[in-house]
């Protein structure tokens, strides 16, 4: 698996590395920045919300290509008050838009990171908590005339518990909304 | 054109999905439970496995004794009990009632149609029937699914305000070790049923293919179930508990145990007893048909049985 995730890194960075390249010298690298809060949850577990940034440059394939950090997390969610088990995701998502200069955008991602669940007591320090993220999603963006954009996506987690190994409570489906603020934006 | 290609495509994919939903599975009737042939031998003879039924007028000292009441998992039968029984006879001084789950122990058909409120209710059945005669040390041991359903039992205030004295839970499941279960909505009716590998001594008494429809009434129970403890809810008052979980299960995921732990307290609020077993099996005090069992695993079901004989003798 951890081949996987180095082989899927090595292939986006050559990707971006060529567009970067062929995009010339005269653009610049600043684009268009976002940052919002997303709202997260996985089919029949846990809302998991938080934080998310989104960058895009025209050096990015004409602004194509997105770069995505995120942090969605039970503690801003199910585990809020109730006895949800906390967990933690970071989550580094490398996306293509289509349509980019269209209001309404297609878009596809993949997403690397890090998963980790809090157990809490020491009698459940046997079980796995730790697990890398590797998922990819699909969706749609909308980019309001204010500087506002909405994001609605479905997406598949590869590296799920399996019940002898990885933690139990990575689910495979979950379902996102994102709602940006344009921080920076230079045409 | 595009339009002509989308609904010839349209029509594959219907095409598909119904004789998909119309598959039934290969059942060998001579080798199965599945089968019209082989039924679970509590329904030919309740009183070798309820007693309430085997002691119609129970005495004083029987009255005192220690009643079990073992119910069996998710597509399984009275057998899963069976090597806890023998146990018990050896001691001589706990009596075991094993309970068959409803829609349980009969044909496939039968299985499919079954709901998980159905399940739960022989449980019900037998518990008011101990009580009703007087029994004044009842206790339950379940495994795999019967622990969410005997934990829907006790936040619905049904067992355990008179005469319940510990409940034994072994490999509950509260969230699966197979993620796919949670898509079983969607892909369900697709697949019509899962096969399950099994050696040829569990072929009588475990379902070899599990109805979709079944599949998604475990998974509403165990949804229910991970509801109800992330909300929390208490034991009712002299109710002991203890959880057995195996940490490498590939059946019921082992974080299952970290739910109950967090979600059911003691009705003081104090946490109830939990011990993480060093084991690759679901259900580990069952060994009867399965093959390559080693001494370890002889060794946690003789340690499984000693504690919990141990805590009922208290």
């Amino acid at each position: 698996m951890k081949k996987k995730f180095v082989l899927s890194i090595l292939f986006i960075t050559c990707v971006l590395c060529l567009h970067a390249q062929t995009s010339g010298t005269k653009e610049s690298w600043i684009g268009e920045l976002k940052g919002g809060i997303r709202i997260q949850k996985a089919q029949k577990l846990y809302w998991e919300n938080g934080f998310a940034f989104d960058f895009t440059s025209p050096r990015l394939a004409d602004r194509s290509i997105h770069l995505g950090v995120s942090y969605v997390t039970t503690r801003l969610g199910s585990a809020m008050g109730t006895n949800a088990i906390k967990q933690d995701n970071f989550l580094f998502s490398p996306g293509y838009f289509f349509r980019h200069h269209k209001q309404l955008q297609p878009f596809t991602r993949l997403n690397m990171g890090y998963f980790h669940a809090d157990y809490e007591y020491a009698i459940f320090d046997v079980l796995p908590n730790k697990a890398f993220l590797f998922s990819l999603d699909a969706g749609l963006s909308y980019e309001f005339k204010m500087p506002i954009t909405i994001s609605l996506s479905a997406g598949y987690n590869l590296n799920t518990g399996t019940g002898t190994a990885g933690p139990g409570t990575l689910y495979p489906v979950f379902y996102q909304m994102s709602i940006f603020y344009t921080i920076l934006k230079k045409r | 054109m595009i339009t002509k290609n989308i609904f010839c495509s349209l029509q594959v994919i219907i095409l598909l999905c119904l004789s998909a939903c119309s598959k039934s599975p290969d059942i060998n009737n001579t080798t199965m439970l599945d089968g019209d042939q082989i039924f679970d031998p509590s329904l030919y003879n309740p009183a070798k496995y309820l007693v309430s039924v085997a002691i119609a007028n129970p005495v004083t000292a029987q009255k005192n004794t220690p009643v079990v009441i073992a119910v069996h998992g998710y597509s399984a039968t009275t057998f899963e009990w069976d090597e806890f029984r023998t146990y018990a006879d050896s001691k001589a001084n706990v009596l075991v009632s094993q309970v068959l789950l409803g829609g349980h122990g009969r044909t496939y058909e039968e299985f499919k149609k079954s709901t998980w409120e159905d399940w739960e209710e022989p449980i019900m059945t037998e518990y008011n029937a101990l009580h009703a005669k007087g029994y004044t040390n009842i206790n339950f041991v379940g495994s795999s699914t019967a622990c969410p359903l005997v934990m829907d039992l006790i936040k619905k205030g049904e067992i355990g305000a008179n005469g319940m004295k510990h409940i034994f839970m072994v490999d509950p499941i509260v969230i699966p070790s197979d993620k796919l279960l949670t898509l079983i909505g969607l892909v369900g009716p697709m697949l019509g049923y899962l096969e399950t590998p099994m050696t040829p001594a569990e072929e009588g008494h475990y379902y070899h293919f599990r109805p979709q429809e079944t599949l998604k009434q475990l998974m509403i129970l165990i949804d229910k179930s991970r509801k109800d403890l992330q909300e929390g809810f208490n034991l009712p008052a002299g109710i002991r508990m203890k959880v057995y979980k195996s940490i490498k299960d590939p059946t019921a995921d082992a974080v299952s145990a970290v739910l109950i732990y967090k979600g059911l307290k003691n009705s003081d609020n104090s946490r109830i007893d939990v011990e993480m077993i060093d084991s690759e099996l679901h259900v580990v005090t069952r060994l009867n048909g399965r093959d390559n069992i080693t001494q370890h695993d002889r060794d946690i079901q003789a340690h499984v049985f000693d504690d919990m004989y141990k805590m009922l003798m208290q």
